[in-house]
Parts: structure tokens; C-alpha cells; sequence
């Protein structure tokens, strides 16, 4: 039987280069590339790291993973640009560009808006190909070497395993109201549907708990590992890499901080800027119109 | 008995926050290599009596407990669940809510990297309890993808794992088709007869368990209300229907013929007694 | 001549990804029968029935309802005339008191707050479970429980029970309450589908049988003719009861009716006619 796991962002099997690579380099450029994305807010900087994070992540053959992700995350992040071309957190004065009505569009909002925007998914590309390509097994087995606790592994696997479980209950739990005549999906619906599976789960996880404890679950002492993570050298060199690209990048982006600060610099034309500001909106509001809509329907 | 596995002395059991005790002064003690059915109504103290086996009752649970279980010289009070774990394998009844891990492999190995069972050694007995269960060829499939009689297989090879000497199973079948039933009866016996593996079984389907079990004890609000072999205890049509348990349907047979006037030498409590009891009509 | 509540006409079901859940099938179910529906899990019971209230649509064929399409209507609407009794009844099961649960049912189908008392009450005396009316149900036994969740669909009135699995996880007493409470919807004319596994429930108390295996029904007929035969039973993988099995093997070339059950093993072997 099909099983589709709901939440996007699981480990996708593949045979790809960043998949036989070592957990830790992986995590690596993942934790790099957040501390590249906070060094800077230039548009220009961030759109590179973004772009290499999009090349690693086809390059592993999961791009359609991401891209379910992103379908979700996109929309609703567009709405940064807005509301921060509205409202820039950015000290006074600013830059009015253009007006419509009551709503003034501000240079440094532009440029907060879309430093946020890459900000948010140059960083967060190379934690999403982590995981979209490490058997969450195999990165806890690597991050128990660095004493995260053993335990921690088995609570993320079953969180995994629990949440197609609870979605699938809850089909059956909104079947049987429905049985019941229920017609309301919305929020009378919620009290019905939602008892039974949350009572569910306690039940589960109470005989999931005794299981476990009949299994030795948390026994003091040595714990040993079915899974077997080994470094080679192309494991070193991409990891060091990782280490290089970061150290470089933050102490030459904070040097040169002041001609990266393009927040009074007109890097756009204004009429793109107004475009991007309208397109992003009415995606957001399209978005969120569609999420509602379906939302609504059965 | 001489030196059972498992002692049950004068056990008393009473959840916090219930008005009645679940074990009432329950006295049982268990050989090495028995075959235990445990049977009894709703709300007898089956799980209860399952659950003080490898000490969640009385170390998971909050509540009030008299007597005392010795399991393989072990008493539970003083023992923990995990350290147990190495003599009593647990399963209960839904095959779903005891499976965690993304594979039919990790699932087995959980136990064993608790107890810091080596890397080669864990390859090599979740090969062996696999084909115990007759799971050979599921190590790399998911739990979730499994029916549910090979679910519960995967969980009774998870327990086998830990090499327990006790085999406890509560209601193993009841969530299972009748295809899955049988997978489960057959590994149980498989188990018992070829490695003497002790089983304790709770168990509704008493035409099944009368065929396979060495033993039988029917609980009866918290207490023992028969304890003996199948044929001592199934045979007792009436004792049972009273304690709210039922006999096979061949033993109903015999006391029902003998209610209507008819002798029956001796009360058979399998489908092969019963056809030696009476035999085939065109042979009379 | 009554109008059949329940007809497939060439019912199939076929999952999205191509995946074929139940062939199609041709089934008229009478006014007043019990229905006994067996096969293993994955064979298409519960599929088949599911669409009896609309939970799931015909991919191919029709499900008439009372001689009509019931393509149109709702489930919550289809629940006037099909009651759907789940398994687990922890699924159904959220409110606070028996009585607010039985409530919920009549409630949804928009009845006056008279009749729904009245509906209440109906449910409350068919299930003797007056004393039950203030308690929390998820603090019931089991049995208890599983009753309460029948009754609350007892209360919206359906002329239809569909029946799933309603023995498992039920005790000797649990079990003679459900063969008790079948025998009394047949009495008030009602019609009964039970899916099960139980076999000498579905012995005791079904008028027809219907055995699934691989999305397809490969037989329909009374009880003792569906436990006779051979071919069905091997190919199912069911059982027949033990004392049918008894019987079978007692009087192997026998004329006389198949017993299903000990009362009807008990005559057979005193050779009484029957």
C-alpha cells in the first residue's frame, strides 16, 4: 500500500553524489550558509548562494521534493516584499519611489523585502538538501559522535512514522462523523474529529511508550548502532570546502560592508520595483485566496 | 513446581484513580517451556496480569500493589522494565501502535542498540529472527507498508531479538484478519515446540488456543478462576459460561448431547477429540 | 412489491493510481435481510460497503438507495437512510455523555428538538443503556462503548445497518449481545450488513453471504451453502465455524442440511430430522 507522506520535507531515496557524501560536511554548508546569509543583506551576494543551493539541490536529483516545498513557502514569503516595501524595518528617512493611494512604495523597503526574501531560502536551501538527502538514521548517528543524545534519533523517526499514521486516523475519524451526519468541515467539524484522533494518539503512544520501555529503550551504558557512517576523503575536501566558502565569504562581505549596503543605491529601476511589488502581492493574495477556497470546499 | 520462570505470588493490583482492583491475590507459577493461554472477560485483569510480567505494572503505571513476581529469579519490584526486557519479549494488541522505524531492520535493531549489542552480532539476529517469523526478504521494508499479520510478526521478531526466554503476547490477533491469525498462531507454536520458547498468551479464540496451548487460566475479576490443562479446564462448559469465558463449540457439542439424554464417555475439546468421541456416522 | 433499499449495478472502484479496489459488482440487497460480508483484509469488504453511504462513489457502475442514484446526495445526507457502525468505535465516539452522543446524529440530520428527544429516547430503551446516559463514554468498557456507538446510530433512524466488524475486541458476552441485537433490528424490519471476520457469527445470524477475494465477490448464498463448499473456503482462506467443520468431517456424504450450529450439530447427532 501507497503511502504518502504529507509533510514535504523528508528524505527522498536517490543514488546521487550528495547523498553517499557524510552527514557532517552536509551539515556543514548548511550551518555555513546560514551564517553567509545573516553576514550580509546584499541582493546580489544572496542570490548567488541561493542559486548554488539550487544547483546542489538538482544536482542530487530532488528537485521535485523542493519544489513541493516551495510551492507552500514561496507565496507566503512573497508577502515580505510588501509588507516591508510599505513599512521598511529600516531606520528613517526613506526613499518614497512610488504611490497608490493611502500606500507609498519605499527604496529601502524594496531592499529590505527582497534581502529578507533571499535571506530566508539562501539560508534555508542547504538545510532542506540536508534533509532531503540524509537518512535521518544516518545524520543522528553521525550527530551522536558529537554528543546529541541517542534518544533524540528515535524521536525524530517516530515523529516521522506518527504523522501519516494521525492522517490517516483522522480520515477515518471525519468518515465516521460524516456517518453521523456531520456536515460542517470547517469549525464545527473541528471538536468531533479532533477528540477521537487526539485521544487516539495518547493510546498509541502510551502502548508505543510501554513497547519501547519492554525494548530497553533508554537503558544506561554503551549503546551500539545498526547503521554504519563512514567518511572518506571526498567526505574531508567537501567539508572543508563548506569551511573555506564560509570564512571567506562573511570576512569579505563584512569588509566591504559599507559598498554592499545598497539600501539608498537605485540597484532596480523603479517601474521594476513597483512590478515586483504588485506581482508579489497578488500572488500572496491569490495564495491565500486558493489555500481558503480549498480549505473550504469538502 | 520446581523453579519456574515465572512466579506470581499472591499478586494484587489496583490502578490509581479505579474503584476496584484489577489482580486480586493471583498465585501462578510457570515452567520453562509451557504454553500458557490466558483467557477471561473484558475487564478480568488479562493485560493487567501481562503487563506485571516485565514489570510496567508495577513501574509505568501509578497504583497499589501487593504480592510479588519472580521472573527467572528476577523480582520486578527491584528490577526495571529495561533490564527485564533481556528475559520477558512483550507484543500487544495493535501490531501498528508498537512499530516506530522506517524500516522492517531498524525495527528490530532498536532493542538491540539499547542493550549495546554489537554491530555484527545485530546484523546477524535480525537475519535470524526474520526467518524465525518468516519475515526473510522484509528487512527493507516499511512497517507501514506491511499487512497486519506481518506487522505483528515484525513485532514478535523485535522481541525475539532481545533472545527473552519469556514470550508474552496480549490479544496478538485481534485487530488481524483471519489470514493474519494464523500467521501469528503458527509462529507462536512454531516457537514453542522447536526452541522452547515459554509462551503467555491472551487469547479470545478458545477452538484455536484448546489445540495449541499446554495450559490454560481464566481470570474472572481479577482472579484465577481456573488453571489447568485444556482438557481439565475447557471441558468445564458450565464453570466457564459463568465466568463469563465459553468452551469450543465441539465441547458445547458434548454437553449440549448430554443434556438431552445422551452419555458422552469423554468431553473432547478438539476438532480431531471430538471426531474420535463420535465417530464419522457412516462408521457407527 | 418493496422497493430493494441497497442495489450495485455493476459497482467497481478503482483507486487513483489505477490501483483496482473492488471489480464490478451486481448485488441487491432485500428489504429486511442480514447480509453477512467475508474475505480478508485487502479483498474489498469494506470498499464495497463503503459506498453504501456514500463514503465512497462508484468509479464505474451505479449504487441506487431506495431505487434512487444516490450519485447526487451526500453522505450526511445519505445518513438518513444508511446507518454506518465503524469498527473502533474510539473513532466515533467525542462527546462528554452518552446522551450528548446520541444527540449528534439526529441533531445533524436537522430533526426538531422533540423529535430528536424522542430519537433519545428510541436508542436509549432499544440498547437498554438508560443507567449509561450521564456516564463519559470514553470511560465505558469496551463492550459498553462499542454499544453506544451503535445506539448513536441507531438514533438517526436508519433503515439500513451497516455493521463493521462489530465482535472484534469483544468478549463471550460482548459477542452475545451483538447476535442479540442483530436479531432484534431484524426483528423491527430493518436490514443488516455485517462485515466480519467471525464466521459462527456470520453462521448464526446472516441470511446470505457474500465471500470476497482479490476486489472480486466470488460467491453469494446462504450460509450453509457458502460453508460448504470447498472451493470457496480454500480459495478465501476462511474457516467455517469448528462445529460446522466438525459436522462436515463428522458426516462427510450427508443429504441433510449443513449444521451451523451447536444446537443444529447437537440434532444431526442424535439424528434427529430437522
Amino acid at each position: 500500500m501507497a503511502q504518502h507522506l504529507p509533510i514535504p520535507v523528508v528524505f527522498v531515496p536517490r543514488n546521487s553524489f550528495f547523498h553517499r557524501l557524510h552527514p557532517v560536511p552536509k551539515l556543514i554548508w548548511a550551518v555555513g550558509a546560514i551564517v553567509m546569509a545573516f553576514a550580509t543583506r546584499n541582493p546580489l551576494v544572496l542570490l548567488v548562494l541561493f542559486v548554488l543551493g539550487i544547483l546542489f539541490i538538482a544536482g542530487a536529483g530532488v528537485m521535485r521534493a523542493y519544489g513541493r516545498v516551495m510551492l507552500v513557502l514561496f507565496p507566503i514569503s512573497l508577502s515580505l516584499i510588501v509588507f516591508q516595501a510599505l513599512a521598511p524595518a529600516f531606520p528613517q528617512p526613506w526613499t518614497p519611489i512610488a504611490g497608490f493611494g493611502p500606500f507609498t512604495i519605499y527604496q529601502e523597503g524594496i531592499y529590505s523585502g527582497l534581502s529578507l526574501l533571499l535571506r530566508t531560502f539562501a539560508g534555508s536551501n542547504f538545510a532542506v538538501l540536508l534533509v532531503l538527502t540524509t537518512h535521518p538514521a544516518d545524520l543522528f548517528t553521525a550527530l551522536q559522535k558529537f554528543g546529541v543524545p541517542h534518544e533524540l534519533n528515535f524521536m525524530v523517526s517516530a515523529s516521522l512514522q506518527l504523522i501519516p499514521i494521525v492522517q490517516r486516523e483522522f480520515q477515518i475519524v471525519l468518515s465516521a462523523q460524516r456517518s453521523r451526519g456531520m456536515r460542517a468541515t470547517g469549525f464545527g467539524a473541528a471538536i468531533p474529529s479532533m477528540v477521537p484522533v487526539f485521544a487516539g494518539t495518547i493510546e498509541r503512544v502510551q502502548q508505543l511508550a510501554m513497547s519501547l520501555e519492554s525494548r530497553a529503550f533508554g537503558s544506561k551504558g554503551a549503546k551500539t548502532s545498526l547503521r554504519e557512517v563512514r567518511a572518506s576523503a571526498k567526505d574531508v575536501i567537501f567539508g572543508l570546502i563548506g569551511i573555506v566558502v564560509t570564512v571567506a565569504v562573511t570576512v569579505l562581505v563584512l569588509q566591504y560592508q559599507a559598498q554592499l549596503d545598497w539600501s539608498k543605491t537605485p540597484f532596480m529601476p523603479d517601474w521594476v520595483s513597483v512590478a515586483l511589488v504588485a506581482v508579489a502581492a497578488l500572488t500572496f493574495i491569490a495564495f491565500t485566496i486558493a489555500l481558503w477556497w480549498r480549505a473550504s470546499r469538502e | 513446581m520446581s523453579n519456574p520462570i515465572v512466579s506470581i505470588q499472591g499478586l494484587s493490583y489496583q490502578y490509581a484513580l479505579t474503584e476496584v482492583p484489577a489482580l486480586r491475590d493471583v498465585s501462578l507459577d510457570i515452567a520453562e517451556g509451557e504454553y500458557v493461554a490466558v483467557m477471561g472477560p473484558c475487564g478480568a485483569g488479562k493485560t493487567t496480569l501481562c503487563l506485571s510480567l516485565n514489570g510496567i505494572v508495577p513501574h509505568m503505571m501509578a497504583g497499589g500493589v501487593e504480592g510479588k513476581v519472580i521472573i527467572a529469579g528476577q523480582d520486578t519490584a527491584q528490577t526495571t522494565v529495561r533490564e527485564l526486557a533481556r528475559t520477558v519479549g512483550m507484543v500487544f494488541d495493535n501490531p501498528e501502535f508498537q512499530l516506530s522505524q522506517v524500516t522492517a531492520r531498524e525495527e528490530i535493531a532498536l532493542g538491540l542498540e539499547n542493550t549495546g549489542v554489537p554491530r555484527d552480532e545485530m546484523i546477524r539476529r535480525i537475519d535470524e529472527v526474520l526467518g524465525l517469523v518468516g519475515l526473510r526478504g522484509f528487512a527493507d521494508r516499511s512497517p507501514l507498508a506491511m499487512s497486519g499479520g506481518q506487522q505483528q510478526r515484525l513485532a514478535i521478531a523485535a522481541a525475539l531479538a532481545m533472545y527473552p526466554r519469556v514470550l508474552v503476547l496480549d490479544e496478538p490477533t485481534s485487530n488481524l484478519d483471519p489470514i493474519g491469525k494464523e500467521e501469528v498462531f503458527s509462529v507462536c507454536a512454531q516457537l514453542n515446540r522447536e526452541r522452547g520458547m515459554t509462551i503467555v498468551i491472551v487469547e479470545h479464540e478458545v477452538e484455536v488456543m484448546a489445540t495449541y496451548a499446554s495450559r490454560v487460566v481464566v481470570l474472572s475479576e481479577g482472579r484465577v478462576a481456573l488453571n489447568g490443562a485444556p482438557r481439565d479446564v475447557l471441558r468445564q462448559v458450565q464453570a466457564l459460561e459463568a465466568v463469563g469465558a465459553r468452551a469450543p463449540q465441539v465441547t458445547e457439542l458434548a454437553y449440549r448431547l448430554e443434556q438431552r439424554g445422551r452419555p458422552v464417555a469423554e468431553y473432547p475439546v478438539t476438532l480431531e477429540q471430538a471426531l474420535a468421541v463420535f465417530p464419522a456416522e457412516g462408521v457407527r | 412489491m418493496t422497493t430493494p433499499p441497497i442495489v450495485c449495478d455493476a459497482l467497481g472502484h478503482e483507486y487513483a493510481g489505477g490501483v483496482l479496489a473492488l471489480k464490478p459488482t451486481t448485488l441487491t440487497i432485500q428489504p429486511g435481510e442480514v447480509l453477512g460480508v467475508v474475505g480478508q483484509n485487502g479483498s474489498g469488504k469494506t470498499t464495497l460497503v463503503k459506498h453504501f453511504n456514500g463514503l465512497l462513489r462508484p468509479t464505474s457502475g451505479r449504487l441506487l438507495i431506495n431505487g434512487e442514484d444516490a450519485r447526487p446526495r451526500p453522505v450526511h445526507d445519505l445518513a438518513r437512510h444508511v446507518g454506518y457502525v465503524f469498527q473502533n468505535p474510539n473513532h466515533q465516539l467525542f462527546a462528554t455523555t452518552v446522551e450528548a452522543e446520541l444527540r449528534f446524529g439526529p441533531t445533524n440530520l436537522g430533526l426538531t428538538p422533540e423529535t430528536v428527544a424522542e430519537r433519545v429516547q428510541q436508542a436509549t430503551s432499544f440498547f437498554g443503556i438508560e443507567k449509561l446516559l450521564t456516564s463519559h463514554p470514553y470511560r465505558l468498557a469496551f463492550p459498553l462503548r462499542k454499544l453506544v456507538a451503535m445506539a448513536s446510530v441507531y438514533a438517526m433512524g436508519p433503515d439500513v445497518f451497516v455493521l463493521d466488524e462489530p465482535t472484534t475486541g469483544q468478549d463471550h458476552a460482548g459477542s452475545n449481545m451483538v447476535r442479540k441485537l442483530i436479531e432484534r433490528l431484524r426483528e423491527q424490519g430493518k436490514t443488516v450488513v455485517i462485515v466480519s471476520h467471525d464466521m459462527a457469527l456470520i453462521a448464526e445470524v446472516a441470511d446470505r453471504v457474500l465471500a470476497l477475494w482479490a476486489a472480486e465477490v466470488i460467491a453469494s448464498g446462504s450460509p450453509r451453502a457458502i460453508f460448504a463448499e470447498d472451493r470457496v473456503m480454500q480459495r478465501t482462506k476462511l474457516y467455517p465455524p469448528q462445529i460446522t467443520q466438525f459436522a462436515r468431517r463428522w458426516a462427510p456424504a450427508s443429504t441433510r442440511p449443513l449444521p451451523l450450529t451447536v444446537a443444529e450439530a447437537a440434532a444431526a447427532v442424535l439424528g434427529e430430522e430437522r
